[in-house]
């Protein structure tokens, strides 16, 4: 799953956003997360230098609940979790069930005057994050023309738009080649005849 | 973040120069800044200017210079094109271009521009101005809806249609407030909410999905050659409506099972090469771009895994010659496989054989698409159900191995993954240990297919083993320059680290490097008979594989060289691949080999300052994972974490490096506890932080905490250390009292002091070493360590058997002497601020512990005084006597719960004699060991936890068990935990007040704690509890004593004389305790007196009563509810509650109408009540106003 792309300007204002499968209230955090990332490391970076991240997600109590016998232990370490004044509950639960971690990549680059950053889980891992950033860029570049700055991705907002769309379909990668993906935005077949 | 965003791109897009050079002209004139529109001639609306300018005070700097520069370019381009400039200003969407554009002008304007679609100019100005600018909105209201749809039929221009889908899709996405719309931007409001009050236009998004729904159905269904491309899209807008709507999904599915019975079949067998170029003939381009359309849409369709068709048509979707549709093909079966890896292995059929559609995708250029088949062909290789077929399963793995030279990387790492045997994060151990057994002895044989002439991979045509490609493979991935691929690899090596030390733990050592690396493990060949016998049958042997592998190279050399690559990736700049890489270090570190190097990295990694907190304690969380990999590894990795907790003591979460510290503990096994312990304590041997003087020297040994904030933090660390101390320390040295053999008597023989120290270390030097730290830290730590390692002590105490509790009693006594004598000389004078100031500032906190243990003593010495005389006269006990026993027994017990946590059913606080005799009397009552009702533990459930898991504690191997158990041994403390607490936050620091307050609290925060959670019913529960607990014959003993404590701690020393026969009597209290008791106005002074004359006279037996059990608050909560009449004896004021009242501070207590209340004084128009039974809040006495109390005669 892609969980987001977002796209920002260099003063870290977030132009584009798209969020699959993340909720509302955990849309901030990455926001943040992100840019703050972007802030601290994209400094001096070549274009389309790709910068790799990753974090830990302990499963929460959502995840774990998923029966009755698990909620009951759920339960009970949550009881432990009181009892040691831990209020941090999902991450005790997290951390004395025992539980997966599970891992979630970035991948984010420089392209002209916009940072843009890939956030994957599961198949989409770091590498394939690469694939799907390397896709975007491509496709942007392709829409502006050349390197976009602030001005120009504005400018070629609504297509660019369209053509996230075509690149990313409801968390997964769709489209890769950048004709198609200019065709697709125009309305077009797939495969021209 | 999101407003400020927005402003930004709002600005930035409504001061668009649009590339039209209509609209750039008229929003360029609206836009202008007032420099600009004065020395502009074209410049025609002055109104508009002075909306710009209050909008632009909000505006950067940056952002105005831009818009003064665009400005200028597009007046330049409006003075070229005055034509234009004056059609469009005469037009009527002339008004909409006012800036700012709301979401309210853009949505009008969409209504208008829907209804002249007509007409060139408006969907130009749809396309370029309205729908990009509308894009920027989180989501869009349903009232566009009829609009966009009037404009889906009637319009003919691509663009404007493909915008319409677009807006189309996120409505049926809109999932409203629970915002789960993927897109963001600025945020919209509920628009089903806003529609509700009509503001709108009253339309809702349930008025119009089931319009779009059906728009878009006869679109996708329509096979009208020209409209195929519309209809691609239409289907794809179906998929967005979100997945709970199963009448929109049966439809979906209806439409995409529709199209592919039509356009699915592809009988004729087509190579690749052909397809992928451009000029195939129309009809089979349009076949093949609805089956893309159509599999793209059932990819996003929920698995349907019993259904045959389903199957089928992901089946033929790998033979489609459309890339991304076999793509999705392979994902479907890829998942399907997981569910029901035979149905799909059936399904494929000849696909997989040589030649096969299966094995084009080896070659298809689409990355993920590869990537699905190494899942698919592991799944299936791997499969159960599918033992009976190795023909099947010898060929996916075939396919499998082949895709390790895969050019892509993500294609290899992903095939060395799943031979690695991990799919997700939870496999079973043996299915990592038969992963790397496969990676390890298996060989890459290439088919020798004549078709395969023009593949890459040819180049090395005879058979290689895997871990040959692998290990090249990783090492020319570590010299990447590009990071994604460096953190994949680091990855790729902490996974294999993983599988290889589950082959480890399964004892596989002998298929490792020992086989044929010689230089390394070379004992293990002698076991490998037996070992072979007990492998998993997951492992599945490949015959003769270890002879055909005889390279030259070993295991051990290739992953020795693989490892030196990948140290020096430490160097790389970004902290994430390098914290990756250490996780792979820390893997791949082997119990046998020196972590010198491991150590000295690790430690040189964190005075880099880069390293974020989340990051460090991932690292951590991978030290505990792999110790639970390894348990051999304990003390290693104790070692490192101890570099953590020194290094950067602010960084670390004190909970993670505890759990470290509990799981190597416990899992160390009986010999390895006490070196674990001693790992973990070493934290408190390290000097104090030095003054920052050895920048850039990195040493172990030092704490480097130079900031006040991990000044602070290191602190925390110590204590923590101190705690897990006291906590752990009798599990290590596995002494506990109730398994101690040494009766008490003897103990008391040894009161010598240093006798007792030489006995003590000779029987156990862990404990006695545990000792000594913690004797030194109640001595020498900070204010804050020394408070715990008293408490500390005082568990260990009461853990341990003698000789240990006596010697950590005599230490207790010298530590409380000098703060004991100051508070009796001020004991009324005090104001809390002195406390600190004489002898170790402990006499406070310590009074309380020494109690206990004195309670013990003297009942241990009336115990052994009693059988003794019982012995002499050769007299039968009686039940009455057995129960006094009992009652004592049970008191104590209550009593050592409060300092912490020991298993009831075990314990024995009379010493080991009383047990006979306990036992006695319980099998001659009934009464189940375990159930102690009093208990916190036990009536608030979490006993359950604990008692589960008691047996097991001791010799269990399951480490989780262990760990619970650990942590439940912990649980017992938590008043203590809060007791601190409150002490540090100053609530014991009055002299008089602090024992009621130290003891009586617990209890109560205990119950606040659980009024506090959202188990309000357990809670009520619990107290039902209780109550019928106390009623119920078993516990009356617990009942009685605790009304005697209760009358002690409340004063009401009549109650003695008025009751002989069950406890004076029993007792023969001495009058001079009795005396003590009425004289001293307040339990406080009761404890005073006790400790008075030192050092204690074990012996006497007056004492008993003295020193009243602090169970008072607790146990009083049974005792009321029955014994009303003796209450009277006190003659105490009653009272009827008239209103609820809610407390508004500590002192006070809430109220029920109604409720019954026993008054104690007033004070300032103020009663302090007590009332019969703990209240919600589990406060059973405090403040009330005097009005909200009917006073009632004091007789009942």
């Amino acid at each position: 799953m892609i969980l987001a792309v977002l796209f920002a300007n260099s003063e870290g204002n977030i132009l584009v956003e798209r969020f699959n499968g993340v909720p509302a209230e955990e849309r901030l955090h990455w926001r943040s997360f992100l840019v703050k990332l972007g802030a601290e490391n994209l400094k001096g970076v070549k274009n389309e230098e790709l910068l790799v991240a990753s974090h830990k997600t302990k499963s929460g109590v959502n995840d774990v609940c998923y029966n009755q016998k698990a909620l009951l232990n759920c339960m009970k370490h949550l009881h432990l979790a009181l009892a040691q004044n831990c209020y941090d509950f999902r991450s005790f639960i997290g951390l004395h069930q025992n539980l997966p971690t599970r891992s979630v990549y970035i991948v984010y680059t420089v392209l002209g005057d916009v940072s843009v950053y890939v956030v994957g889980k599961d198949e989409y891992d770091e590498l394939a994050l690469a694939e799907v950033i390397f896709v975007i860029t491509s496709a942007v570049k392709d829409v502006c023309g050349k390197l976009p700055t602030e001005r120009l991705f504005l400018d070629k907002y609504g297509r660019i738009c369209l053509t996230l769309d075509e690149i990313i379909w409801t968390g997964y990668l769709e489209s890769t080649d950048k004709d198609r993906i200019r065709r697709l935005v125009r309305l077009k077949p797939p495969t021209e005849f | 973040m999101a407003d400020s965003s927005g402003t930004t791109l709002m600005d930035l897009i409504t001061a668009d120069p649009a590339p039209v050079p209509a609209a750039a002209s008229s929003s360029s004139s609206s836009s202008a800044s007032s420099m600009t529109a004065a020395a502009s001639p074209s410049a025609t609306h002055p109104q508009h200017v002075s909306t710009k300018t209050t909008l632009g005070e909000k505006k950067s700097k940056r952002a105005a210079l831009m818009q003064i520069q665009n400005d200028t370019i597009s007046v330049a381009k409006a003075a070229l094109n005055p034509v234009r400039t004056n059609i469009i200003s005469h037009q009527k969407q002339k008004q909409k271009q006012k800036k700012p554009v709301s979401y309210a002008q853009l949505a009008r304007s969409i209504h208008e521009l829907a209804a002249t679609s007509d007409q060139k100019s408006s969907q130009k100005q749809l396309v370029h101005h309205v729908f990009p600018k509308l894009a920027v909105y989180n989501s869009v209201d349903p009232s566009l809806a009829p609009s966009l749809l009037m404009l889906d039929q009637q319009c003919e221009d691509r663009m404007v249609l493909r915008y319409v889908y677009y807006y189309l899709a996120r409505i049926l996405a809109d999932t409203g407030s629970q915002g789960l719309n993927p897109g963001g931007g600025i945020p919209t409001p509920n628009w089903d909410a806003l529609a509700d009050i009509d503001a709108v236009g009253g339309v809702t998004r349930a008025d119009v999905v089931p319009r779009i729904v059906n728009q878009l159905t006869t679109e996708a269904t329509n096979t009208d050659v020209e409209f195929h491309a519309r209809r691609l899209q239409a289907l794809k807008a179906l998929t967005y409506s979100p997945s709970s709507n199963i009448e929109i999904l049966s439809k979906l599915y209806e439409i995409v099972f529709g199209i592919l019975d039509k356009v699915g079949d592809v009988p004729q067998k087509r190579k690749k090469g052909i397809f992928g170029a451009k000029g195939g003939d129309k009809e089979s381009i349009i076949r093949s771009n609805l089956q893309y359309g159509a599999l793209s849409a059932l990819r996003r369709l929920p698995l349907d895994p019993g259904n045959p068709s389903f199957l089928h048509h992901a089946v033929q979707g790998i033979s489609f010659p459309d890339p991304v549709a076999v793509r999705h093909s392979l994902e479907i079966i890829s998942d399907l496989a997981i569910r029901d890896p035979y149905a799909v292995a059936m399904a494929l059929g000849k696909l997989v054989a040589p030649g096969g559609a299966l094995l084009d995708v080896l070659h298809l250029h689409d990355v993920l698409a590869r990537v699905s088949l190494a899942r698919l062909c592991h799944t299936i290789s791997t499969a159960r159900s599918l033992d009976e077929r190795p023909d099947i399963k010898s060929q996916f793995n075939s396919v499998l191995y082949q895709l390790l030279l895969d050019p892509s990387e993500r294609v290899c790492f992903e095939a060395i993954l799943c031979i690695l045997g991990k799919h997700d994060n939870t496999e079973k151990t043996e299915e990592r240990a038969a992963g790397w057994y496969r990676l390890t002895r298996e060989i890459l044989k290439l088919p020798e297919a004549p078709s395969n002439s023009k593949d890459k991979s040819q180049k090395t045509r005879r058979p290689q083993p895997l871990i040959k490609l692998v290990m090249r493979r990783l090492e020319s991935s570590f010299r990447s320059f590009s990071r994604p691929v460096l953190h994949a690899a680091a990855r790729i090596v902490q996974e294999m680290g993983r599988s290889r030390a589950a082959a480890h733990a399964l004892g596989l050592q002998d298929l490792d490097e020992g086989a044929y690396g010689n230089q390394y493990d070379a004992v293990d060949s002698l076991d490998s008979d037996m070992n072979d016998s007990s492998h998993p049958e997951g492992i599945r042997r490949t015959t003769g594989v270890s002879n055909a592998a005889g390279g030259k190279d070993t295991i051990a050399g290739m992953l020795a060289s693989l490892m030196e690559v990948v140290r020096t990736t430490v160097a790389c700049e970004c902290v994430y691949v390098r914290a990756m890489v250490i996780k792979g270090l820390i893997w791949m570190q082997s119990p046998h080999e020196s972590f010198d190097e491991l150590k000295s990295i690790i430690a040189s990694e964190l005075s880099d300052p880069a390293w974020p907190a989340t990051l460090l304690n991932d690292v951590l969380l991978t030290l505990h994972a792999r110790f639970k990999a390894t348990p051999d590894m304990a003390v290693t990795l104790l070692e490192l974490a101890r570099i953590f907790a020194t290094k950067v003591p602010g960084k670390i979460d004190a909970d993670v490096l505890q759990l470290l510290w509990k799981t190597c503990l416990v899992g160390a096994g009986p010999d390895g506890k006490h070196t674990a312990l001693e790992a973990v304590t070493i934290v408190l041997d390290l000097p104090p932080p030095q003054p920052e003087s050895m920048s850039g020297f990195t040493s172990v040994d030092r704490v480097s905490a130079s900031d006040p904030k991990s000044a602070l933090a290191l602190q925390r660390l110590v204590q923590a250390a101190v705690w897990f101390l006291g906590e752990n320390a009798n599990y290590a040295a596995s002494e506990y009292a109730w398994e101690s053999a040494t009766p008490p008597g003897t103990a008391l023989m040894m009161l010598d002091a240093d006798k007792m120290v030489a006995a003590a270390s000779s029987r156990n030097p862990t404990l006695a070493g545990a000792l000594t730290r913690l004797q030194r830290c109640a001595f020498s730590g900070s204010w804050e360590v020394r408070i715990i390692a008293a408490q500390a002590l005082t568990t260990v105490a009461i853990r341990s058997g003698e000789p240990f509790r006596l010697q950590i009693y005599e230490f207790l006594h010298a530590l409380a002497q000098g703060g004991v004598q100051s508070q009796l000389s001020e004991m009324h004078l005090s104001n809390g601020e002195d406390q600190g100031a004489s002898g170790t500032g402990l006499g406070v906190l310590i009074t309380p512990m020494i109690k206990v243990l004195d309670e013990m003593y003297t009942a241990q010495d009336d115990l052994s005084k009693e059988i003794r005389n019982h012995d002499n006269a050769n007299k039968e006990w009686k039940d009455e006597e057995l129960k006094k026993l009992y009652e004592t027994h049970e008191r104590l017990l209550d009593l050592v719960s409060l300092f912490c946590y020991v298993p009831r059913a075990k314990y024995l606080p009379l010493g080991p004699i009383s047990a006979k005799l306990i036992d006695i009397y319980r099998t001659r009552h009934n009464i189940s060991a375990s159930t102690g009702l009093s208990d916190p533990a036990v009536s608030t459930g979490i006993s359950d936890l604990v008692y589960e898991s008691k047996p097991a504690a001791a010799e269990s191997d399951t480490l989780d068990d262990d760990l619970v158990n650990v942590w439940a041994a912990n649980l017992g403390d938590v008043p203590a935990v809060n007791r601190v607490n409150e002490f540090l936050a100053g609530a014991g620091t009055d002299a008089p007040d602090v024992d009621e307050n130290i003891i009586s609290r617990p209890s109560v925060s205990y119950d606040d704690m659980w009024a506090k959670t959202l188990l309000e019913s357990t809670e009520m529960e619990e107290d039902d509890v209780r109550s019928s607990g106390s009623s119920s014959p078993e516990s009356t003993g617990s009942v009685e004593t605790s009304i005697s404590s209760h009358f002690g701690g409340m004063n009401y020393p009549s109650l003695f004389s008025s009751r002989p026969t069950t406890y004076g009597g029993a007792s023969q209290p001495s009058e001079r305790s009795g005396g003590s008791r009425v004289n001293n106005p307040s339990m406080y002074e009761g404890y005073g007196s006790s400790i008075r004359e030192e050092p204690p006279p074990y012996t006497s037996p007056e004492r008993y009563d003295s020193f009243e059990n602090p169970l008072a608050g607790h146990g009083s909560h049974s005792f009321q509810s029955q014994d009303d009449d003796r209450v009277s004896s006190g003659n105490p004021q009653f009272g009827t509650a008239l209103y609820d009242f809610t407390a508004g501070g500590d002192d006070e207590l809430s109220l029920t109408t109604g409720e019954e209340v026993e008054i104690e004084y007033e004070v300032d128009g103020w009663f302090y009540v007590k009332k019969k039974r703990p209240g919600r809040d589990g406060k059973m006495a405090g403040l009330v106003p005097v009005l909200y109390v009917s006073q009632s005669s004091g007789s009942t």
